[in-house]
């Protein structure tokens, strides 16, 4: 979702192009907003949007966290998948480190400061050795970054889950698979809403100084944009390609110690798992490029806030069953706002998206997707009516689509 | 008077920002071998991927045997017996010659599966018509560029084309292979067969082609028969300008040696011939220019990447600058040392099309606009406004796009982007490809200053009238090795390319 210049959309600058991105999506969590809001029968967000913003806020501030370390990797031209079970190890870690350091502190839920700022610590380095890991594996190794981060997104769960098991073993004598961490102080300071957002909001800052004030912000946009020329111009590739992962994996972690904080408990089996793709996500719908080169700080943090905002809303207009379409409605706003940004652009002119056998069977499996989310939200009528409605007009955009390419 | 095979009737296409041809008609009679020069930018590629069917967005009209024609894809145009051999070609490096000569139309017999035998031998009968001695099953990554351009015709023959159209397909061509090349065009236009052929070499063009068609700037300027046109006549037509002669006469005065090499090879692991570069020594005086001349896979290039810290192996060997030995592992050591390379292919290796031309000129410099590596916006613009006013980048300020800028003046803000870092060695590869004529004088007069000032300067070249421009002395690789060194005074381009095809054709 790159903004057109005037004359020529592809002869724009991303660092430096107007901010419709940012501005489309500000407009879009708003109108979102005020669609849900009528639609709801019982108007939470008009009676009490002081909770609504809470609860949204509380999600968006805790996605961003991971969502800026993955978006830093897309723009320099990679891609991490690791970053759920990042944050399933990197919870796992604090929880271990201090349950090693104190057993009996994590019973009686009064931890010492002092573990607590270890824990912390260590678990950054924890992730400052993955990203690490993954920079070697890519620049040395030479693994596509897809390889690489897929190999840990499957074995540092693993791993997480077997340590937190063997330290259960070790020092409590329970085959737990889980630590609790109870501290209420640790807890409420986490939890505060305040604490997320100043957290959030000067990560952000941070970020946004190092991708568009520093000269190694600079170099990133130019290695995603062209690896090959930023190589050719006498900069070190992978030294900017470890700080990329080291970036992406340090911000799950700290994310890791945010759920362990949320849940009072480091399950690495279940703690984010899936995030690596909310994350993407986020990036991808904030502006960011999956090719590399584009892509800004504050869009993926609207990103963050209007992926969160749909959720929301879907959930108040459809009050149950919460949790149960949170990926169907990633995949549905991923798929839509990069559809949209390739229609504003130059390709999009002329497109067809019916076209031949597979645009009939694209318009079936549709209406199908309509007629099934219908029937689970409003009952079996709605959707024989909702799925032959989309059924037809569907139809109707392809035959509208063909007449045009004719003409 | 026969009708014309295909007419061309105001043919107009505007990309965002450019009107690549404008309200273009001619007419192509069949069987001629009609040629279609202009130059880089006139439109004559675009004009021949609409015949083709690759471009399919267009104003205007084409008639094919007086039917008004309109493609919707290189199917289309396939089927109405029209295809194309594009300057980059179409194959598919992993599969045979014959899979490629089949692709998307492949022969299939009992239960329909592939018959592969009826395909090899129907790809065998092809090639030999085409004097192409490739086994069909051979993969086509393993062939040469020329046979692997005989395969694109084969496929244009199975497809039992009328019109054959090729976009510049001699430039990476030896002597022999362009020789058999157009014994197999005339073979083909002797069997009926029309060619439309893009070629910025007058030579090439007056010994074959019957007519001719001038483009510039997307316009059509004229269309005659070759019997009635000079050289000198279609050039002018071309430039629209008569050629100013760049003079470079006035002798330059080389100083110390700066850059010695000595048995310079490159290892080539798993090719049968071991080495792509292989024994190569030669020096490099401040404020002197020399030429690298060779064919294509001479090693022009691997040469300029090996110096410059960026070739695939380590290579063996001395290199010393300044009358220091030095060993560079990465670009960025030759970069520190006072190298610097402006690649060949600049849209792959040389312009971040994602950033302004700002960005692009400060890309290797940007400690120097920044202090504590916090970046001074205020510092870069006025660094990059500095140096592009110095070699004359034309653009719409040094915040545009570099996208928006012509090839020349792209590769003017690369050279910029070079000199920032103040080296002593400037190593230029294929600088003036993709630029037209006009612009190009203007990077050899900009040469010829930099190297007055005392910078030494590495040129390669396709085109030997330019490296007989510029150089002071001349370097002539063939398949890796260093054949012949030419002053000035000596070179010409007959003895040039006999050293540079020395071994080819033993070979």
């Amino acid at each position: 979702m790159s903004s057109p210049a005037p004359h020529d959309s592809s002869s724009h600058s991303s660092v430096w192009a107007g901010r419709s991105t940012e501005v489309g999506l500000a407009l879009a969590v708003v109108v979102v907003l005020l669609v849900a809001g009528s639609l709801d029968s019982n108007h939470s967000y008009w009676r009490d949007p002081g909770a609504s913003a809470h609860e949204i806020l509380r999600k968006t501030v805790i996605l961003g966290i991971f969502a800026l370390g993955s978006a830093v990797v897309i723009i320099a031209g990679g891609i991490d998948l690791s970053i759920g079970s990042m944050i399933a190890f990197g919870g796992a870690t604090f929880a271990a480190v201090l349950l090693a350091l104190s057993p009996q502190n994590m019973k009686s839920g009064h931890l010492a400061p002092g573990h607590l700022a270890l824990a912390t610590g260590a678990t950054l380095l924890v992730g400052f050795l993955v990203g690490s890991l993954h920079a070697w594996l890519i620049t040395a190794v030479r693994l596509p970054p897809f390889v690489a981060t897929l190999a840990t997104l499957v074995g540092l769960r693993s791993l997480g889950r077997a340590m937190v098991e063997a330290i259960n073993r070790g020092l409590l004598h329970s085959s737990s698979t889980q630590i609790n961490v109870l501290d209420p102080v640790f807890r409420g300071w986490v939890n505060s809403i305040w604490t997320r957002v100043a957290a959030f909001v000067i990560l952000a800052a941070l970020f946004w100084l190092l991708m568009t004030r520093t000269v190694v912000g600079r170099r990133l946009f130019a290695l995603g944009g062209n690896e090959a020329a930023t190589r050719l111009s006498g900069i070190r590739t992978e030294r900017l390609k470890w700080l990329a992962y080291c970036l992406s994996a340090m911000c799950a972690s700290l994310a890791g110690i945010l759920y362990v904080g949320e849940q009072s408990v480091a399950d690495p089996q279940t703690l984010g798992r899936g995030y690596e793709l909310n994350a993407i996500a986020a990036a991808v719908v904030g502006g960011c490029s999956l090719q590399g080169g584009v892509g800004t700080i504050p869009g993926v943090a609207l990103g963050c806030l209007f992926l969160n905002t749909v959720i929301d809303s879907i959930n108040k207009v459809i009050k149950s069953g919460a949790d149960l379409y949170e990926g169907l409605i990633v995949g549905i706003v991923v798929v839509v706002a990069v559809t949209y940004s390739q229609l504003r652009g130059a390709a999009g002119r002329g497109k067809q998206f019916f076209a031949g056998a597979l645009g009939w069977v694209a318009i079936v499996t549709l209406a199908l997707i309509a007629a099934a989310l219908l029937a689970l939200w409003i009952g079996r009528g709605a959707a024989l009516a909702g799925g032959l409605a989309a059924l037809a007009l569907l139809a109707l955009v392809r035959f509208w689509e063909s007449r045009q390419a004719n003409a | 008077m026969i009708a014309p095979l295909i007419s061309i009737r105001g043919v107009t296409k505007r990309y965002p920002g450019v009107l690549a041809l404008d309200d273009v008609s001619f007419d192509v009679y069949p069987g001629d071998f009609h040629a279609i020069v202009g130059e880089n930018g006139a439109g004559k590629s675009t004009l021949m991927k609409i015949l083709a069917g690759v471009v399919t967005e267009f104003d205007g009209e084409i008639l094919l045997r007086g039917q008004p024609m309109r493609f919707r894809g290189t199917r289309d145009a396939e089927q109405a017996g029209v295809s194309i051999i594009h300057q980059e070609l179409n194959l598919v490096e992993q599969i045979s010659a014959a899979a490629n000569i089949f692709l998307g139309r492949e022969l299939r017999g009992r239960f329909g599966l592939l018959d592969e035998r009826a395909m090899r031998s129907a790809a065998a009968d092809l090639l030999g018509q085409l004097e192409c001695r490739v086994r069909p099953e051979q993969p086509v990554s393993t062939l040469r560029v020329g046979d692997q351009q005989l395969v694109e015709i084969a496929k244009a023959l199975s497809l039992k084309s009328e019109i054959l159209i090729m976009d510049e397909p001699t430039s990476a061509l030896t002597e022999s292979e362009v020789e058999r090349l157009f014994r197999v065009i005339n073979r083909l236009r002797s069997q009926g067969v029309t060619i439309l052929y893009i070629s910025h070499k007058m030579d090439e063009v007056f010994a074959n082609a019957n007519r001719v068609t001038v483009l510039r700037d997307g316009r059509h300027v004229q269309t005659l028969a070759a019997a009635d046109a000079s050289p000198r006549q279609i050039t002018h037509a071309m430039v629209g300008r008569e050629i100013e002669e760049t003079d470079l006469s006035a002798p330059r005065q080389p100083g110390d040696v700066v850059l010695e090499v000595e048995n310079l090879s490159l290892p080539w692991p798993g090719h049968a011939r071991a080495f792509r570069l292989e024994n190569i020594s030669f020096s490099l005086r401040r404020g002197e220019i020399v030429g690298i001349a060779g064919l294509m896979g001479a090693g022009r290039t691997e040469l300029l990447e090996c110096l410059f810290g960026a070739a695939p192996q380590r290579p063996q060997g001395r290199l010393s600058l300044a009358g220091r030995e030095v060993r560079f592992r990465h670009p960025a050591d030759a970069r520190r040392a006072g190298l610097a390379l402006v690649t060949e292919d600049r849209k792959r290796l040389g312009l971040f099309a994602h950033l302004n031309v700002a960005d692009n000129i400060n890309i290797c410099t940007l400690g120097e606009a920044a202090s504590a590596g916090v970046l001074s916006y205020r510092r870069e613009i006025e660094r990059a406004t500095e140096i592009a006013n110095r070699l004359g980048v034309k653009s719409a300020g040094v915040r545009a796009a570099i996208t928006s800028l012509s090839g020349g003046n792209q590769q003017k803000a690369i050279i910029g982007r070079w000199l920032l870092t103040r080296p002593q060695v400037l190593l230029l590869d294929d600088p003036t490809r993709g630029i037209d004529v006009g612009a190009k004088a203007e990077l050899y007069r900009l040469m010829d200053r930099l190297c007055r000032d005392g910078l030494a300067i590495l040129v390669t070249s396709s085109e030997l009238p330019e490296l007989l421009t510029v150089s002071d002395r001349i370097l002539v690789l063939c398949e890796g090795r260093k054949t012949a060194e030419f002053t000035r005074a000596e070179a010409t381009e007959q003895r040039i390319m006999e050293a540079a095809t020395r071994r080819t054709d033993a070979a």
